[in-house]
């Protein structure tokens, strides 16, 4: 059986909710900072993987579900991501070099 | 013989058991299908972020879109994340009343987020963007725009379509838990999908 999610009260959802709320508010505030535009790019990258990260875990609940449910969408989603990156890139690459003189 | 009692008992170690990912047929169904779906995002994306590395210059997005505006749509979006998942809350103890009102908020979350997107796309086309053309004179960004969202925009008046009967199910007692959480990883994967639009478009 898998833990089940019946116990958990509405504080868990709506704490989430707040914690979105605030990195969406942080998030903003980066993307107008006058910070060099690497560290912006990777901490609004950063998150974006944490927001990503809050739905998904609770949410959606994959925080309470099995390891291998967790596992099978995990790692289905980035090898099969991985491999569509790997066959556009080059491709896309190429192209670009052949577009410019 | 032998062998087919054991794979009818579903004792074989091959056979996955009854339910070897510890959730129900239609839960597994939606996130594998939701597996599917990211990859079609993952694709747009990726082909966006090509696409902007290889232009040699493109809009800022903050010169173009009213930032106030898409933090509202994203607060409208997340909080009908919040009401969904109350909702699963409410339906898994038996609060069938407070599992519909959540519901029926929830699909006014996503009809306040439609609204929204059609008020920026009518802005957009009234400054003259289209899927080809646009007047910042970068062709791909205009075409990006308008099929990212519009698919994402798909997807969240499909969600609420499913929730809207997800509701009626629900307050004519005809609706299970299960079945209102399947729905509500639908929308939530909605949600997921715009915390990357967010970012990757309108923010980077």
């Amino acid at each position: 059986m898998h833990k089940t999610h019946t116990g958990l009260n509405y504080r868990l959802y709506w704490s989430t909710w707040l914690v979105l709320l605030a990195l969406t508010v942080t998030m903003i505030l980066i993307g107008s900072a006058p910070i060099p535009r690497l560290y912006v790019v990777l901490l609004l990258g950063l998150a974006m993987l944490a927001k990503a990260s809050l739905i998904s875990g609770y949410f959606m609940h994959l925080r309470f579900e099995r390891s291998v449910l967790v596992w099978t969408v995990g790692a289905g989603i980035l090898l099969t991501g991985a491999i569509l990156f790997i066959i556009i890139v080059p491709d896309g690459l190429r192209i670009m070099k052949l577009s410019r003189p | 013989m032998a062998e087919e009692q054991l794979l009818l008992s579903g004792d074989s170690p091959w056979s996955g058991g009854v339910s070897p990912f510890g959730v129900k047929w239609n839960k597994l169904m939606m996130w594998m299908f939701i597996i599917t779906d990211a990859l079609i995002f993952a694709g747009l994306l990726a082909s966006y972020g090509f696409a902007r590395l290889a232009s040699d210059r493109w809009p800022d997005p903050a010169e173009i879109f009213h930032l106030s505006f898409l933090a509202l749509m994203t607060f409208i979006l997340i909080s009908s994340s919040a009401t969904m998942a109350s909702a699963v809350g409410a339906a898994r103890e038996c609060h069938w009343t407070a599992a519909t009102r959540f519901v029926l908020l929830t699909i006014l979350g996503g009809l306040a987020f439609l609204g929204c997107q059609a008020y920026e796309w009518a802005s957009l086309i009234g400054e003259g963007a289209r899927l080809s053309s646009n007047p910042w004179g970068v062709v791909p960004f205009g075409s990006y725009f308008f099929v990212l969202t519009g698919f994402h925009g798909t997807h969240v008046l499909s969600g609420v379509v499913v929730l809207a009967i997800t509701a009626f199910r629900s307050a004519t007692g005809r609706s299970s838990a299960d079945g209102i959480e399947v729905a509500g990883l639908y929308w939530h994967f909605v949600d997921l999908v715009w915390v990357f639009i967010f970012t990757l478009f309108y923010l980077i």
